[in-house]
């Protein structure tokens, strides 16, 4: 019987068929390639249209701002991602973000001798604008988180830890983990907290919450206020609503230790 | 013009002698500062520790806080070791409080006589520190201790030399 496809011939025909086949496939890629080369050239040239376009907006605008991240971020792009390229030099991004972190050690240096490095979002915000002056350019909470990611990234001991609907943020490498952040969750609310409060929310042993308040006193977050009514209280300046918009008097800064 | 308190005197746990070390360094400077800038706005040369006690700067009404006894003991032992301060008694009761140092005050004064021409002239203590020239300084109404002490620190500075007169002491500037 004669059967098809089997023996020497049928295998060379499949030989020839195959080497065919691949030659097609690498023209047809060297299509591709061609084609893809110039749409890359005109989408290339389409982002540098953007870019002189939109810089101005991208500085000035924090809204705008907001939504080109977005867009970014949906399309898998960092702009903040490195200091050199397209998106630094040419729009500008990076260069805002990193004056902005500047800006921000600035802040929390110039205030840690009084909160023991932990800051509102809402004070740190308020304090930035207002260094920024009248005719600076528009800083919104959002950029502000961004540009405390980014310092977190490069290791400079920042952290931000959510509290009552915002942030606190962190700017000592202190060591706070999940028992000492629940704890100053709790505290937001009044600004100081109790190993009761403690108790009583958290379900926590005595032992557990005095150990934690310790540790806060020990990073100099918290202080101890031993005539309350009942039981001693532990207050964070960095959550004492008095000091938002107290300034650091030159007698206070006299006080600090270099 | 009224007195403007620091933050930390709104702060309950200030009126507590803090436990932890580098907290209670700043503490202490935050108090030193406060009582030599309270002692400077209502003038005042001594103070008497049961007395302070109940001064407002120790005893915050609106609180409800106030330093004890023994934290004050601290507090003006750290004012002493800054040479703000010293003590009038043994027990340790009373005071001088000095938010300026003598060299402070002489150069203050040598610098209004100087400006005035007076070099030269002989003052007694009271003209100096009561007198209607001077109504306008600084060192008017300063007591008399102090006002000696600065003047003996410009004659050890050759600018003035402190002679006894018939009914008191004066001063002669160079």
């Amino acid at each position: 019987m004669h059967r098809r496809g089997v023996g020497a011939g049928a295998i060379a025909k499949k030989k020839l068929a195959e080497a065919k086949y691949k030659e097609r496939g690498t023209v047809l890629a060297e299509d591709q390639i061609a084609q893809m080369s110039k749409q890359l050239e005109t989408f290339k040239t389409h982002l540098e249209e953007f870019a002189s376009k939109h810089k101005q907006e991208i500085r000035k605008n924090s809204q705008f701002r907001v939504q080109f991240q977005e867009m970014c971020a949906t399309i898998g792009v960092d702009p903040l991602a490195s200091g050199k390229g397209f998106w630094s030099e040419m729009l500008g991004v990076g260069d805002f973000y990193y004056e902005l972190g500047v800006q921000i050690i600035e802040v929390c240096l110039a205030l840690k001798h009084r909160n023991g490095g932990l800051i509102t979002l809402d004070e740190l915000h308020h304090r930035v604008l207002k260094g920024r002056g009248k005719f600076a350019q528009d800083v919104s909470q959002d950029d502000l988180v961004r540009a405390i990611k980014k310092l977190k990234a490069m290791g400079n001991g920042f952290g931000m830890i959510p509290v009552g609907g915002s942030y606190l943020v962190q700017s000592v490498p202190a060591e706070l983990n999940m028992d000492h952040t629940v704890v100053l969750q709790l505290a937001e609310k009044k600004g100081y907290v109790t190993v009761s409060e403690i108790r009583d929310s958290l379900k926590w042993e005595r032992e557990r919450a005095s150990h934690v308040l310790d540790h806060l006193l020990k990073e100099g977050l918290a202080w101890l206020d031993s005539q309350a009514v009942g039981e001693p209280q532990y207050w964070l300046p960095a959550l004492f609503s008095e000091l938002l918009s107290r300034d650091v008097t030159p007698e206070e800064a006299n006080q600090m230790t270099p | 013009m009224s007195f403007e308190w620091p933050w930390q005197y709104n702060f309950p746990p200030f009126f507590t002698l803090q436990p932890n070390a580098d907290t209670r360094q700043k503490q202490l400077a935050a108090w030193c500062s406060l009582v030599l800038s309270y002692c400077r706005h209502q003038k005042l040369f001594t103070l008497d520790v049961l007395e302070a006690q109940e001064s407002p700067v120790f005893n915050n009404k609106k609180i409800e806080r106030k330093l004890s006894v023994e934290a004050i003991q601290v507090v003006f032992e750290e004012l002493r070791k800054k040479g703000n301060l010293e003590w009038l008694d043994k027990n340790k009761s009373r005071c001088l409080i000095m938010w300026r140092r003598p060299e402070e005050w002489g150069k203050i004064i040598y610098q209004w006589v100087s400006k005035n021409g007076m070099v030269n002239s002989v003052f007694t203590l009271y003209e100096l520190s009561n007198g209607d020239e001077t109504e306008k300084e600084e060192f008017h109404g300063l007591e008399d201790w102090m006002l000696l002490r600065s003047l003996q620190a410009l004659q050890t500075d050759g600018k003035a030399e402190i002679i006894t007169m018939d009914d008191g002491k004066g001063v002669k500037f160079f």
